[in-house]
């Protein structure tokens, strides 16, 4: 729980300093999106994926904008005086963008070696934009897979007798997709589905719920709702 | 299988618990155990062959429940061994993130064969998927792995470890029992390997 506390603290902490770090740059930011939005965008998509039980789909093109902004901040800083307060300030921020990304990244790895075969054969039925793992991820998943396969093959499978050597299958593990999750409404959701009787509830814009994930999953897709 | 006070899947039960209970890093690989369990499989699947052939010639329902069981025992041990060799792989991924790409040689010894194989696969596809984040311009995930609370820290050198040098071009020189104040993006790894100590 320690980290999430931290989650909530660096976002607000970040909102500010970042609000100075572009008041620096103003010049470079032509396109519509700020590093802010950026950052606020990946931090939420941080937690998400820190709390929900399955993998979500994956961002790389605002990780690749992030850290191309942070090699232009690099860049910046090499002029300013290391014992100004500002390169301090500055440097702490890098460094707080970086964890939020690697941590990122690292659990959604770690998902990907837990449930590989699962995700994979989801991936296999999913159309080209639905796709949840970036293409690293899943040559990633494939690697791994056949790694771990190749080991038990040659250590015990290929030992025992025929018929119980192809049940690959028996072992695929799962995420379970009916664990609870915090959620907070972003804006107002209308009849959402909860329960079995098709019982519903309205989600008020900024209200918190336990919920199973299953069933406001396809809520955070859409950014309607975000994991806390 | 005749021994009076042994069940099936015993050793193979033995196996997971053992390993389970290790606080080693990684506990030298049960060759023998993995053997045996191996045999054990062996001989419940003839044992089964046998009787079913006797089964579907005699059409002798009573060894009905026999073979179920047999079936289920050879599952058992199946699901034992495999849960042993998966949680031995999972503490060789962790090898991978504690140590880098190479295992000290003090812990290769208790690996197999096929595990070595593994953890030089896994690391291979971690470094190359590690290399291909974000357009070819990578992110090292063994870094940073708390998050920041300051910029430098105070670090003790546990053993001589010669010059480092800094990012900013600085040479310092990192002699036993000396003590700096660096910054930690730089001096993590360094940390991790034991070299340095992080002094709170």
């Amino acid at each position: 729980m320690s980290e999430e506390d931290y989650t909530t603290k660096i976002t607000r902490e970040d909102a500010c300093l970042n609000r100075t770090a572009d008041d620096d740059e103003d010049d470079d930011e032509g396109e519509e999106i700020t590093a802010q939005k950026v950052l606020e965008f990946l931090e939420t998509a941080w937690t998400n994926e820190m709390c929900a039980p399955d993998i979500l789909q994956h961002q790389s093109d605002m990780l690749e904008l992030m850290m191309g902004q942070l090699a232009h901040m690099e860049e910046n800083m090499k002029d300013l005086d290391k014992n100004d307060f500002r390169f301090v300030v500055h440097q702490m921020e890098l460094e707080r963008i970086r964890y939020v990304m690697a941590s990122y990244l690292r659990c959604r790895l770690q998902k990907i070696e837990t449930y590989t075969k699962h995700l994979l054969n989801e991936e296999s039925t999913r159309s080209a934009e639905e796709k949840r793992l970036s293409p690293e991820e899943t040559k990633f998943a494939q690697e791994y897979y056949e790694n771990m396969e190749e080991c038990f093959q040659q250590i015990a499978l290929q030992y025992m007798p025929n018929t119980q050597r192809s049940e690959a299958d028996q072992r695929i593990v799962r995420p379970n997709l009916m664990s609870h999750v915090f959620v907070k409404a972003n804006v107002s959701v209308p009849a959402v589905v909860v329960g079995v009787d098709d019982e519903e509830v309205d989600l008020a814009a900024g209200s918190q719920h336990i919920i199973p994930y299953q069933l406001i999953a396809d809520l955070i897709q859409k950014h309607q709702v975000q994991l806390i | 299988m005749s021994k009076s006070n042994k069940m099936f899947a015993d050793k193979a039960f033995e196996l997971v618990k053992e390993l389970q209970r290790s606080s080693q890093t990684i506990p030298p690989f049960d060759d023998d155990g993995v053997r045996q369990v191996l045999e054990e499989i062996k001989a419940i699947f003839e044992e089964n062959c046998a009787q079913a052939a006797n089964y579907s010639t005699s059409g002798d329902r009573t060894l009905w429940p026999l073979l179920n069981f047999r079936h289920a025992a050879l599952q058992r041990n199946k699901r034992c061994l495999l849960s042993y060799l998966h949680q031995r792989l999972q503490r060789i991924k962790a090898l991978r993130w504690e140590f880098g790409s190479i295992i000290p040689a003090d812990i290769k010894t208790n690996l197999c064969e096929p595990e070595v194989t593994f953890f030089n696969k896994y690391s291979k596809s971690l470094a190359s998927y590690m290399r291909s984040i974000g357009d070819g311009q990578g992110i090292d995930l063994t870094g940073d792995l708390r998050p920041p609370k300051s910029l430098y820290i105070e670090v003790r050198c546990v053993e001589d470890f010669g010059k480092f040098e800094l990012e900013d071009g600085e040479v310092i020189y990192l002699k036993k029992n000396s003590q700096h104040y660096l910054p930690r993006s730089q001096v993590e790894t360094l940390v991790r390997q034991g070299i340095l100590q992080h002094i709170v």
